[in-house]
This record gives structure tokens, sequence and C-alpha cells, in this order.
């Protein structure tokens, strides 16, 4: 290994050195493989593939035989049971990783090897959005698979978008978990803290919102602009978009955004959902890189 | 209340819906057809011009640009591929006699003078038949004035492909009684509609991608049956008639800032049957009808589902009477806007009541009727009837709580909105033609495949990347 032949150099080239996306994919690969084997992506998958075949199955059945189907009503309550398990999903995933480490003693091991934190932790990320992406894949793979059977009228297209945005959702929120995770002290405490931010965006903030619309008679324009901040409500409304290709179902407030924004409201919830994902997993990294050796 | 209109006015200003706001709209006082001095001068013209009382003209094939007049009573009758264009400018052909008969042409390009109403086929005198003609980027395609007896059947109606404000009516009857619209399809126009005209026959007809599909103005004892509306804004909007039967109509997908299947303003003795109403904004939409409570507005055996409301009222409706309809997964069933109430109207009649998809009741005694009442108060519906805003947090999680505490917490709950006591357990089979959507088997199951596919795909990735790792740490090491 002391000489290289004349066209090393070429070669250097065209393959470089393990750097930052090798170290990032070495370490994806192995949080994938391990997140597949844990217990909480089995559960988290039946639950939701579960979940999803009774609802598909009832909702083919409540259209009274009659040869109707809606506007993707079982799309719809798709998308409530995304709401519900996605984030949770994504919150304790996210808020279990580097702390669980830390906890384990992984964490130390991990940082000895010849990487740097901001690979450990994009890698981790990919890893976790990569179970992510099989949990819904499968969940909602086993949901289509009943509605053909059933012959539910839901157009395909509409339930991959579902499929694509829950993954979107599924990633900001596991971003949201990793920077819960950085902080924390203790897996438990983060893994608490991330169901708390659950119940805040799945409850709190829409019954602030309510709350604040009628008794601030906040306009419709300010309520649509307060919904954008919830990646919740985001995701709700960009698959109903998608679904429909119109927010009047959504009322005054749908019909002020689809005449003001139409095509645009695909860039606006992008956006949205983009933040949710990037923000607060450079804050993570961030907050990772300085923290004190663990 | 006054809020609520003042909202509501200003989404429909915000979305330059003037041409869609009913109110807005002044009745069109027809002009005077003014005579051009280029019409009746090409090679239909003057063989009209010089025809004597029952001619039958036969048109071959080729494109004609001209305009026409026809004051004789005759038929005039294209060959296949006669074409009569009007270049763009003023109407195209004006019957002015009785008893003419125009058709089988390819009527095209009228002007647009919205203030002229230049049409594609204007009739001024009675009994004409207008039949087979396919109309193309016509600002008006056929506008009948005082035409009694005339029947309009078989045509294509395109509009020009305008601003919808700028638009003229696919079809206008003006106070021409007893005419008959059949089996015409009208599309991309702004209404088909009959004002003042007595005792009109509607049949079979599709209108498409319209401001109002059909729509009724002072015009009493009109039947319209048989019709698909389909993409309009409203599918059929009736204001101020009386006499209205509507029957085995399918209106789809009318959605939009009006967004009404059927909509019935001050509209009185009104019979609604065997219509399938599905995925409008609002299946029907009750506007003071019936105007006086002397006879029950009837709505029997109509299928209304999957709409984001079924049924609307406005706060002061009452006198209609519903048995034997299926109202299936509307996103909300019933809606009554602002503080009304709809205790003035009847859900269920004597031994009839409806089907309500969220029926939650059982039949024990299997008699198909269900043994409990079916109350609906939904605290979330209230609201949002309340504030129409907070429609923006439906399919929210905070939604089925809401649900669940008012459910939880008899005091909250609020008063039943409306009671059916002999509530259906089956949906009941009406004749409203085709079923609304087809299901994409086939492509489900590929995304299916493709999910469950990829899915496992995914989980399964790590296992041979692992072994290849390894196999080539061994070939380093050796």
């Amino acid at each position: 290994m002391t000489t290289f032949p004349a066209h090393a150099p070429i070669r250097l080239a065209a393959c470089p050195p393990p750097g930052l996306v090798a170290n990032t994919l070495a370490i994806a690969q192995r949080e994938l493989r391990e997140a597949v084997r844990s217990r909480w992506f089995i559960l988290y998958t039946l639950a939701f593939a579960v979940l999803g075949l009774s609802l598909s199955y009832v909702t083919a059945a409540a259209g009274g035989g009659m040869g109707l189907s809606g506007f993707g009503r079982t799309t719809a309550g798709l998308v409530n049971l995304v709401l519900l398990v996605v984030p949770l999903m994504g919150l304790t995933a996210g808020a279990g990783s580097i702390a669980g480490d830390r906890e384990r003693g992984m964490l130390t091991y991990l940082l000895a090897q010849p990487v740097t934190r901001t690979e450990v932790l994009l890698g981790k990320y990919l890893g976790l959005s990569g179970a992510l992406i099989a949990c819904i894949a499968l969940g909602l793979g086993a949901c289509a698979a009943i509605m053909a059977w059933k012959g539910d009228a839901t157009r395909p297209a509409s339930l991959i978008w579902l499929g694509g945005l829950s993954l979107a959702l599924a990633m900001g929120m596991l971003s949201l978990g990793m920077l819960v995770s950085v902080l924390a002290r203790k897996a438990s405490v983060a893994v608490g803290t991330g169901v708390f931010l659950w119940l805040v965006l799945v409850f709190a903030t829409d019954l602030a919102l309510m709350a604040g619309a009628i008794a601030m008679k906040l306009r419709i324009e300010e309520l649509f602009a307060a919904c954008l901040f919830n990646p919740l409500q985001v995701f709700k409304m960009w698959s109903l978009h998608a679904a429909d290709a119109s927010l009047d179902v959504l009322g005054p407030a749908g019909l002020y955004a689809t005449e003001e924004f139409g095509a645009w409201l695909h860039a606006i919830f992008g956006a949205s959902l983009l933040a949710w994902i990037v923000l607060p997993l450079i804050a993570a990294s961030l907050i990772f890189a300085r923290r004190a050796p663990v | 209340m006054r809020t609520l209109h003042a909202i509501l006015f200003t989404i429909l200003l915000a979305a330059h819906a003037a041409a869609q706001d009913p109110h807005a709209m002044a009745p069109p006082a027809p002009t005077t057809p003014r005579v051009a001095s280029n019409i009746n001068t090409g090679l239909i013209g003057i063989r009209v011009r010089t025809a004597r009382p029952g001619d039958v003209i036969r048109v071959p094939a080729g494109i004609y640009r001209e305009h026409i007049r026809i004051e004789t009573p005759l038929s005039l009758v294209a060959e296949p591929g006669a074409i009569i264009d009007g270049d763009g400018s003023g109407d195209i052909i004006e019957i002015a006699a009785p008893d003419v008969t125009v058709s089988g042409f390819v009527i095209r390009n009228t002007g647009i003078d919205l203030d002229k109403e230049n049409a594609g086929v204007r009739a001024i005198a009675p009994r004409a038949l207008i039949e087979n003609n396919t109309l193309e980027d016509i600002l008006f395609g056929i506008d009948l004035r005082d035409a009694h007896d005339s029947i309009v059947r078989g045509n294509r109606i395109g509009g020009k492909d305008l601003d919808i404000a700028r638009r003229g009516d696919g079809v206008r009857l003006w106070r021409s009684d007893r005419a008959l619209i059949e089996n015409n399809h009208i599309h991309d126009g702004r209404d088909a509609v009959l004002w003042y005209s007595q005792g009109i026959t509607v049949r079979g007809n599709t209108a498409i991608r319209c401001r109002y599909g059909f729509h009724l103005m002072y015009s009493d004892d009109v039947t319209l049956e048989d019709n698909e509306v389909a993409h309009n804004s409203v599918g059929i909007y009736i204001m101020y008639s009386r006499g209205i039967t509507i029957r085995q109509n399918r209106m789809i997908r009318n959605r939009g800032p009006s967004g009404y299947g059927l909509g019935l303003k001050e509209a009185d003795r009104f019979t609604i049957e065997n219509n399938l109403m599905v995925a409008n904004r609002a299946g029907v939409y009750l506007d003071g009808s019936p105007f006086s409570t002397q006879v029950p507005g009837v709505f029997t055996r109509n299928t209304i589902a999957f709409n984001d409301v079924g049924l609307t009222f406005l706060p002061a409706v009452r006198g209609n009477r519903f048995t034997l309809n299926n109202f299936i997964d509307n996103v909300e069933q019933v809606s009554i806007l602002g503080r009304g109430s709809l205790k003035g109207n009847e859900f269920w009649h004597e031994e009839t009541g409806n089907y309500w998809s969220d029926y939650l009741g059982y039949d024990q005694n299997q008699d198909g009727v269900g043994d409990f009442v079916h109350e609906s108060y939904t605290l979330f519906e209230s609201l949002v009837d309340r504030h129409p805003k907070l429609r923006i947090l439906l399919f929210s999680p905070v939604e089925q709580a809401i649900e669940f505490v008012g459910r939880a917490v008899p005091a909250v709950r609020p008063e039943p909105k409306f009671i059916d006591e002999v509530p259906l357990m089956r949906p009941i089979a009406i004749e409203s033609g085709r079923p609304a959507q087809q299901a994409d088997r086939v492509g489900m199951t590929l995304t299916a495949l493709a999910m469950v596919g990829g899915g496992l795909g995914l989980a399964l990735l790590s296992r041979p990347v692992e072994r290849r790792r390894r196999t080539s740490a061994t070939g380093g090491d050796a």
C-alpha cells in the first residue's frame, strides 16, 4: 500500500474518501436496521395498518351499496388517522433517538469513530426517516388493497398524495423530535416532551385557534395564516387540496385561500412543511455540535 | 345574522363572483334586434329572402359566412357539413316568423357584445323548432323571446372562452310559454335561464361548466326531469317561481362560492323527487322556500350524498317535508345558518322517515325502521353553523375531541338540530340514472402493490447491505 499506480489520483478523484455523505449513509443504514427490528416500528406499523384497514373497510360499507362513492370520504378519514398517528410516531421516534443512545452509552461509542456530530445526527435522521417511510407505505398500502378490493372510488392519485404528504409530516415531526432529543438529558424526559408536543400540536393549538377565532373575531385571512404555522393543519389542507383541487370544503377560509392563492397553495404548503423539516434539524445539529462531550 | 351575511357577502366579493351572486343580477331588458346591412346577403340569406311559406330549404355542405333573418314560415335544413359562421359579429340566425324549423347546422362565431346579446339562434316568433344544431363559440346560444310553444331539441351549445362575467346564456327563454327544452348539451356558458316563461318542460339535457346549469326566474309550472348538471357553480337554481317539479336529475360536483346542487329561493309549490345530488358544496340550498307555507315543499326519494353539506337552510326557512331520502356521508348532513331553527320543517312524516348514514341505532324487530329516534346534535357542527370560518378546522382531531365532549357532557350538548322519529335502516333504491363515479380498481391495486412492496423493500434493505459490507470487509482483510 505504499506505492500508488500512475493513475491513482484520477481514481481518488472519482471515488472520494469517506466523508460526510458516506459516513452519514453508513450511520443511516445502521439506524434503519435497528429501527426496523425495534418494537416501536413493528407496533406503529401494525397499529397504523389495522386502523387504516378497518377505516377503509367501514367507509366502503357506508356507501350503502348504491355504487356511489364520494370525494374520497375514505381519504378524509385516513387524513384524520394520519393526523393522529404519524406525528406521534415521528415525535417519539425522534425524541428517543439521540437521548436513548446517550443513555445506553451508544453515543460515546459512535462519536469515538471518525465521524462528526453532524454526520451522526443526519445519519440518524435519514435512517429513522427510512423507517417511517416503510411504516407509512405498509400501512397505506394495506388500505389501498382494501379499497381496490371493495371498489372504493377514491382516486389512487389522492392516496399516493396522502402517502407523500404523510411522509413530509412524519419527517417534520421527526426533526422536531430530534431537537427535543438533543436538548434532553434523559430518554424518558425526551419521549415525554415529545408526547406533550404531540398533544399541543394535535389538540391545544386547534382549540386555541377556535377560541381565538370566536373571541378575538379573527378574520379568515388571519385564521388561514395562523393555520399555516401548524404542520398538522398544513398537512390536512394540502392533502384535501391535492385530493379535491379545492379547499372550499373548509368553508369561507378555504374559499378565500383557493381564490387568493390558487395554484400557489402547493408552494405555500410545501414551504411551511419544508420549514418544519429543516429548521428544527438545523437547530438540533447546531446545539448537538456545541454541547459538552457526553 | 347581519354579521354572517356581511361575511358571506365579503366572500362573494372576494371571489369576484358578482356574476355568481343571484342578487347582483338585474333582469336583462331585451333590446330590439337591430337589422344590420349585411343580413340576408349571403347564399342562404338570398334563398331565405325569396322563399315562399312552407318551403324547405336544404343547405349543402360548406362554410357560409353570413347573417340570416327568417321572415317566412319555412324549414332550413342542413346537409351534413353545413356551417354558418358569423365572423365574430352580431347574431347569426334570427327567426322572425312563426313555424320555422332550423335543423342540423353548425352555427359558430357570434359577436361578443353583451349589450346586444349576440346569439347563435334567436327566435322572436312562436312555434320555432330548433334541433340538432351544434353551436360553437357563441355568446348567447339559443334565445327565445316571446316564442311560445317552441322546441329546442338535441343541440350542442358551447360558449365562448371568456371570463364568466362576459359570457352569455347557452339557452334563454324570455316570456316564451310551453316550450320544450330537450336533450341538449350545454357547456361553458353562463346559464340556461327561463325568464317569465310558464309551463316549460326541460328534459334530458346536460349542462356542464356553466354558471347556473338551469335557472328559473319567475317561471311557473315548470318540470325539470332527467337532466344532468355537473361542474357548474349551481346545478339548478329556482327563483321566485311556483309549481316546480324536479325529478330524476343528477346534480354532481357543483362547487365554488355558491356551489349548490339545487338552490331554491322564494320558490313555492315544489316537488323534488328521485334526484341525485352528489359531491356538491351544498346538495340543496333553501332560502325562503316554500315562500307561502300553505303547501309543504316536498323532498322525497332523493339521494343526497358526499356533499360538503347535505341541506343548507337559511335561518327562517320553514314548511319543507323530507321523507324517504338518503342522506349518505355528507360532511355535514344538515346545516342551518346563523342561529335559526329547523323546527318549521319535517324530517319525517307519519310513518316514513329518511336514511341517515350517521344513524347510530339498531333495528331489533327487523322492520327496517330504527328503534331509536335519530337526533342530530353535534357540538362542532352547531359551532360551525354559527361561525362558518371554523370550518377550516374540519377533519382535525379537535373536531372529534369536541364531538366527544358534546356527547359526554350533557351540559354543553346543543339542542337537537332536528329529529327523525322513524329513521330508515337501509338506503332506499331510487331511479336517478347512473352512479356518479367509477372505482379505479387497477390503479388502486397497483398503488397497493407499489406501497407494500416499497415498504417491505425498505424494511428489508439492511440485510443485503450488511452482507455486502461484510464480504467487502473480508476482501479487504485478505
